[in-house]
């Protein structure tokens, strides 16, 4: 008499002895741990068990109450038990490319990857120059490695940085053959400061450990002392805003992005040694201490498993397992060997300098590319103050925002995750991503057009100008200056990113430096000033009433005109190129100088110009006049034929001085003077001939002091024709220049 | 022993084509793959059958569709797929050029007898 229980085996109620279900659930229990590693285990148990639960049915169906054991026994028996799988299992296995637990079949299926993948590109190591890059591609291509030797010295000029860039990137057979991995980039968290980012850098550059750390480091050190001068290292500008936070940036996707090297296969492949198990050992020595030897330690982890197996299996796995042993000790010393042959010599030294600069050098390439991408993204986004003076609401808005993200962010970040990409060999749907990027930095283009075509129409008309003029308190003083009135506001200078002409920014005003100066003449004898105010705008009347709302002052304090620095701009207005156009008729004979504030330069004008389409543009905008030509704190004198400067420089300091036209003037003032002195030496030569010449008194009674005639004084001399001469020409050098 | 060694691994190779070829005549469950098999005295127990068959079908040369059956749970029934037939037909070539150097080797050259094998 047995006890039986229902069981609920697939779906189905089966009743079925006590002890025939302990058979069934040990053989289940069998064949699960015999597929443990297999990919589709429980679909596999699931057929199995379905398939014994239909050999049930049909048992019970023939006419049995319940499963005995002997029905269970039969049933595994046909099933077959794990045991039996196994010689039809391992080979089935590797046909179709299953995982193996067994390392030598990794070595064995990688020699026969390296048999098929001759035609692939990599470094020959075997028969190797310098690098073995020439051999790697004449391997490739199929020609004589002489030939691509040849070709390489010939354009040296050329291939220098390719063939460099080629050593470092391209795999070298050694890789291949001896079955070792490459270096791969990982974080270093034994030797880290925050993340291990710059020790993983370190180690896979082959450098030391403080060159990364210090080129992150210095853009921070650069941004602190920003606005210091240091002697010759004046930073360029894009340099100091960008580069702080550019490292910052890229140190985080590093971080994020590099895995961290936690196992001791992970660390020997950041080191970039051969993970076999010689290597292994030394790690784990360093660990744990104590290792017996690695070709002993292999074998005998080997015949230990193969020892497992045979209990299970049998005679079979014993000698598959010894025999294996024998073929990796032999593999191994090989491996030792060549690794022995590998360190050591100079030309290796070299090459390894050579690497290390190589390496430095792309880093640096890269790095460059990344922070200037960096910096196009931070001078856009530095933009975004002055966005609310330019851009409408609604729609523009989008499209800026659009631009901004999408065509300038997007390849930035691309470019950068792109990168990281190459260097880290990462896989992954490089498909989507590449195909992602290239659609937003696509929509991103789309913003842009679209942008520029929304903000043309805003600046499409321009206003009707109207000359004011402007009442002047004493129009007749001799000398104007001009100055510009800074008291009554104070502009913050926005520190961090400042474009011309916005001076300055605040919440609810601009305020934009577009004035121009033009001198002209007058035929009157009093100053007169005409000022135009300029604006564009999406209609004519738009562009009216945007001048009507430009407030700018003109005041005169006896020589003194005082204007206003610039125009200031509110958010309502937003900024269409209002300008102001100021003529000073400066009368003839009077004089006229205009003083540069600091920082006030007339030079800067804002214009956003889309075209013209205004029949006034001419009339005003000639910027070739010769009225417009002047210079800061120079003072002019107007004569006939225009200004002119006069001789005084108000401002000794000005870099005007080094100018041709200074220096001609210099030149003609010293010849005017030496003209002078020899009109001045001729008048005194003239005198003297009129006195000698006038006859003496007769009179002789009176000593008068009788001048010395030059015949007389000369015939004394007679003596030589040499000393005659001599002091004719001494007498003629006296009177002449 | 060494002969059964031998033997198994000369079953092993032709064991995948040997399914593949029951089941591209039709749509076939395993325990059909099975009962044929031993029809043309090809023995396979069901436990090697099974986990093939998973692995032929991940690696997308089978599919398969349930079928609801009376006297048990569903039954799975296989069918071959495109890239299916083609890895077939890869193999039927290499299978034929085995046949032909096997019978090409085994047959008796001038002098030699036929109870050489």
């Amino acid at each position: 008499m047995k006890k039986v229980i229902n069981i609920n085996f697939q779906g189905r109620v089966i009743p079925i002895e006590e002890n025939a279900f302990e058979i069934l659930n040990k053989y289940v229990e069998s064949l699960r741990k015999f597929f443990a590693n297999e990919e589709g285990r429980d679909e596999i148990i699931n057929d199995i068990e379905g398939r014994i639960a239909e050999l049930f049915g049909e048992t019970l169906k023939k006419g049995g109450t319940c499963i005995t054991e002997d029905d269970v026994n039969r049933i595994i028996d046909s099933m077959g038990r794990p045991e039996d799988f196994d010689d039809e299992e391992a080979n089935v296995k590797s046909q179709l490319g299953g995982e193996q637990k067994q390392q030598s079949y990794q070595h064995e299926s990688q020699y026969a990857n390296t048999t098929q993948e001759a035609k692939k590109l990599f470094r020959d190591e075997n028969r190797k120059f310098l690098g073995g890059v020439c051999s790697g591609l004449a391997n490739y291509f199929g020609i004589d490695p002489l030939v691509v030797r040849i070709l390489f010295v010939i354009f040296f000029g050329v291939t220098f940085i390719p063939y460099l860039i080629l050593w470092v990137a391209v795999p070298s057979t050694a890789t291949q053959v001896i079955g070792s991995v490459r270096k791969r980039l990982f974080r270093d968290s034994d030797d880290k400061v925050i993340a291990g980012v710059c020790s993983g850098l370190s180690q896979y550059f082959g450098v030391s450990v403080w060159i990364p750390r210090l080129l992150f480091l210095i853009p921070f050190f650069s941004f602190v002392f920003r606005f210091g001068n240091w002697g010759l290292w004046d930073f360029p500008s894009f340099l100091s805003v960008s580069f702080s936070p550019g490292s910052l940036f890229i140190y985080i996707i590093l971080w994020m992005v590099l895995p961290e090297a936690k196992t001791s296969a992970d660390k020997l492949e950041m080191k970039g040694e051969k993970v076999d198990l010689n290597n292994i050992k030394n790690t784990i020595q360093g660990d744990l201490e104590g290792f017996g030897k690695r070709a002993q330690k292999f074998g005998e982890e080997f015949s230990q498993r193969a020892n497992q197996f045979g209990q299970t299996v049998g005679e079979k796995g014993k000698e598959f397992g010894e025999t294996v042993a024998e073929k990796t000790t032999q593999f191994a010393n090989e491996a030792n060997t060549v690794t022995r042959k590998r360190s050591g010599g100079l030309g290796n030294f070299i090459a390894l300098i050579a690497k290390i600069f190589a390496y430095f050098i792309l880093g640096c390439i890269l790095f460059a590319v990344v922070a200037a991408l960096f910096s196009l993204g931070v001078l856009f986004t530095g933009l975004l103050p002055a966005k609310g003076y330019l851009i409408n609401n609604g729609l523009q808005t989008v499209f800026t925002w659009g631009t901004l993200l999408l065509f300038i962010w997007v390849p930035v970040v691309g470019v950068v995750v792109f990168i990281i990409r190459r260097i880290t060999k990462m896989k992954g749907n490089s498909n989507i991503i590449r195909w992602s990027f290239s659609g937003l930095w696509t929509l991103g283009w789309v913003c842009v057009i679209c942008l520029i075509a929304s903000l043309s129409k805003e600046f499409k008309y321009r206003n009707n100008p109207i000359e004011e003029t402007i009442q002047l308190s004493n129009p007749t003083v001799e000398k104007l200056e001009v100055k510009a009135n800074s008291f009554g506001k104070y502009y913050r200078r926005n520190n961090w990113f400042q474009i011309e002409p916005f001076a300055s920014l605040d919440e609810d005003t601009v305020f934009v430096r577009n004035v121009r100066i033009r001198i002209v003449k007058t035929k009157t004898d009093s100053f007169s000033v005409k000022m135009v105010k300029f604006s564009n705008g999406r209609s004519r009347q738009n562009a009216n009433v945007l001048v009507s709302h430009i407030n700018y002052n003109i005041n005169q304090i006896d020589s003194t005109l005082l204007l206003e620095k610039g125009i200031s701009i509110t958010p309502q207005d937003k900024f269409r190129n209002q300008n102001v156009l100021i003529t000073i008729a400066v009368p003839i004979g009077k004089r006229i100088v205009i003083k540069s504030n600091s920082g006030w330069d007339w030079s800067h004008n804002a214009r956003v110009s889309f075209g013209t389409n205004d029949d006034f543009e001419n009339a005003w905008d000639s910027d070739d006049e010769v009225e417009q030509r002047w210079r800061h704190d120079v003072e002019y004198i107007m004569t006939k034929d225009g200004l002119k400067r006069t001789n005084q420089l108000s401002n000794s300091d000005d870099e005007d001085d080094y100018d041709s036209s200074d220096k001609l003037r210099n030149y003609k003032k010293s010849k005017e003077e030496v003209q002078k002195e020899l009109e001045e030496t001729e008048r005194k030569a003239n005198e003297l001939k009129k006195e000698l010449q006038t006859p003496m008194p007769a009179d002789s009674s009176t000593y008068k002091y009788q001048p010395t005639k030059p015949s007389k004084q000369a015939a004394p001399v007679k003596n030589t024709a040499k000393e005659y001469s001599s002091n004719g020409n001494a007498l003629m050098l006296r009177y002449s220049i | 022993m060494d002969i059964q060694n031998t033997q198994s691994q000369m079953r092993k190779g032709v064991l995948e084509f040997c399914i593949l070829s029951i089941i591209r005549q039709g749509e076939v469950y395993p325990s059909d793959i099975v009962d044929k098999m031993k029809a043309a005295n090809l023995h396979i127990l069901e436990g090697t059958l099974y986990p093939l068959l998973t692995r032929l079908k991940n690696a997308g040369y089978l599919t398969y569709r349930w079928v609801e059956s009376n006297s048990g749970p569903p039954r799975k029934y296989f069918v071959m797929t495109e890239t299916g037939l083609t890895f077939y037909n890869e193999l039927e070539k290499t299978w034929n050029e085995l046949a032909d150097a096997v019978q090409a080797l085994t047959q008796p050259t001038e002098g030699n007898n036929n109870n050489q094998l």
